[in-house]
């Protein structure tokens, strides 16, 4: 369409299309984004002032009942005569005569039929177990004292069918641990955290990892290695791998 | 109210809440006018002294294939339940050392464990969030998978301890790193109550150990990584009813005096500390001396019947010290007896007569001690 106000067939030029431009809405400016209440950010600071208020009320509270509230002193003499006042096992009162040593000797020496007689025979060769009616055959077994069989020794490796598993434990006659009896050793269950251990097959223990976590989650302060077999980034903290 | 000006209100309440704190433990310190140790040797307390065949190693309980994390001891007949790294709750007869339960746990990395009181069911908890409960009349089967009774589930963070509370088989308590304690129904699988919380005042960090109080069940302790220990009522969850100050590391374990009125705590700092309930004060420190200057994370306390005797696992190869609560020394290294542990002690328990303590380890073992001979204590 020509323009009125220029000749004709004139090159139309930038200062006739400003002019155009300016008769016309003005050229959008790019605009900063509006500005969105946070309401997220308000409410969760008004929370954290209200928490603080809150405290301030309790703390005030806690100085009025400290004015009112007896010294260490009187905590002390509580704590003390409650403590002479109580007999306690692990430290009796003397024992007048010899007698009660052999006393507490034959009670260790039979049968404990409560927890009153977790004592140790004093000087004699069954010094650290009791003396158990029926011992179970320790040939070859590892027991400490050669004619005091402990009631665990069958726990012990003279139960265990494999020698090569010296640290295998044995439970309602003998098992080891271990599915696999040929190999069993303690870190058997430990190795089953470990990535690699999803692809084997048979390895010293079923690897069988169950537990799906779908993240690391922050190491736990008793430094536990927190990722399981399909966790990618294992802790940075050294101690993880201490648990 | 603007953002900004809520800023500066939350300026204002910070500054007013540490003016208090200071005027708190201004005061607090006025009235320690002395500590246990010092009223103990003014009212002439002569020590406990133990011979060398006096504490002894009565058992040896073998069987776990890991570390031994957890222990606890029923209140009656002598049984002890056990957790390991090994992924198995053992059920022992501290009696006899026979195993009689083996559970294997559908999550291997368990932190704690409990016995009901009734002595028929155990709680465990640990890397999966979770509370499990085992009924121990349940049939296992070959590798000693026992079904789940009832899972204690809602933490949002790994469970770090747990106990039911005192006579009572429905309730217990768990502490988690999610920074809460939780009071659950076990009949139900509900939270009965949450102890603190993002927005609730308690704990600022995870939360390591709590204790119940035998002679007032309504009442329980906790530990944290935030550097204090907190007194709950579990009838008003709202706020701790108390905040205890003054360890300098994390809290790793609480336990109840046997007077359910005062309370001792182990930290990172190496310190045991014993506090009472009703006032706040610190009534005692016990520190020791040497190997690395008494820096030596604590892991795990247990009192004697009496509460005269105070036993603190080390994070050091066996070191297990026994100290004289009244005048404050050690009287004992358990790591240094003979048949002791060949590693950390982990946990510690005494049982319900007082007259043997439990002790776990590292070693994959758990020891039982008790009084082997006579003494004289004036």
């Amino acid at each position: 369409m020509a323009s009125t106000s220029g000749s004709v067939g004139a090159e139309v030029t930038g200062e006739t299309c400003s002019s155009l431009a300016k008769s016309s809405l003005p050229p959008p400016r790019p605009k900063s984004p509006p500005e969105y209440p946070d309401l997220y950010g308000k409410r969760r600071e008004a929370a954290r002032v209200q928490m603080l208020e809150r405290e301030i009320g309790y703390l005030e509270g806690e100085i009025k009942f400290i004015e009112g509230v007896q010294p260490a002193s009187r905590c002390c003499k509580e704590v003390s005569d409650f403590v002479v006042a109580n007999s306690d096992p692990l430290i009796p009162a003397q024992r007048k005569s010899r007698r009660h040593c052999r006393f507490w000797k034959w009670l260790c020496c039979v049968p404990c039929l409560s927890l009153a007689s977790f004592c140790c025979c004093c000087q004699s060769e069954c010094s650290c177990h009791l003396r158990k009616p029926k011992c179970c055959n320790c040939t070859g077994c590892n027991c400490a004292g050669s004619k005091c069989c402990d009631g665990s020794c069958c726990s012990n490796i003279c139960c265990c069918p494999k020698p090569s598993c010296p640290s295998c434990s044995c439970f309602r006659g003998c098992c080891c641990w271990c599915p696999d009896l040929s190999c069993c050793i303690p870190t058997c269950f430990r190795s089953c955290s470990r990535p690699s251990c999803l692809n084997k097959k048979s390895s010293c223990c079923s690897c069988n990892c169950k537990i799906r976590w779908s993240s690391c989650f922050k190491c736990p302060k008793v430094r536990l290695c927190c990722c399981f077999c399909n966790c990618k980034n294992l802790c940075s903290n050294p101690y993880c791998l201490a648990f | 109210m603007s953002v900004s000006e809520l800023k500066e209100r939350h300026a204002v309440a910070t500054e007013t809440v540490n003016n208090l704190r200071d005027r708190l433990r201004q005061r607090r310190l006025q009235l320690l006018d002395t500590d246990v140790a010092k009223y103990s040797v003014a009212q002439g307390r002569s020590p406990v002294k133990f011979g060398a065949t006096d504490l002894v190693c009565c058992r040896t309980l073998l069987g776990h294939t890991g570390k031994v994390y957890s222990l606890d001891w029923t209140p009656e007949r002598n049984r002890i339940v056990s957790a390991s790294q090994d992924g198995r709750l053992i059920v022992w007869n501290a009696l006899t050392s026979q195993k009689t339960h083996a559970i294997k746990l559908p999550c291997a990395w368990v932190m704690t464990c409990a016995f009901s009181p009734n002595g028929q069911t155990v709680a465990c908890g640990g890397l999966d969030s979770v509370c499990s409960i085992f009924s121990l009349s349940s049939t296992a089967d070959k590798d000693g998978t026992v079904p789940v009774s009832r899972i204690l589930s809602g933490h949002r963070g790994y469970v770090s301890c747990c106990q039911y509370v005192p006579n009572e088989d429905t309730h217990l308590i768990t502490s988690s790193g999610d920074q809460t304690c939780v009071l659950w129904d076990v009949t139900t699988g509900l939270k009965t109550s949450v102890f603190g919380g993002e927005f609730q005042s308690g704990h600022t960090a995870d939360v390591l150990s709590v204790s119940i109080s035998g002679s007032n069940p309504n009442w329980f302790v906790s530990g944290s990584c935030d550097t204090t220990a907190c007194l709950w009522d579990t009838r008003a969850a709202s706020r701790a009813v108390r905040t205890f100050h003054g360890h300098q590391g994390d809290v790793n374990t609480v336990k109840f005096f046997p007077d359910g009125y005062r309370f001792g705590t182990g930290s990172d700092d190496g310190t045991c500390r014993l506090y009472d309930l009703r006032t706040g004060h610190q009534l005692q420190v016990y520190q020791a001396h040497g190997d690395g200057g008494g820096k030596l994370p604590v892991t795990s306390i247990a009192f004697s019947a009496s509460g005269r005797l105070l036993f603190a696992g080390y994070a050091n190869n066996s070191t297990c010290y026994v100290w004289d609560t009244l005048l404050g020394e050690v009287v004992l290294d358990l790591g240094e007896l003979q048949d002791s542990h060949k590693n950390r002690i982990s946990c510690l328990g005494m049982s319900a007569d007082g007259s043997a303590l439990c002790t776990g380890s590292w070693d994959s073992n758990l020891k039982i001690w008790a009084f082997g001979g006579h003494r004289r204590v004036t």
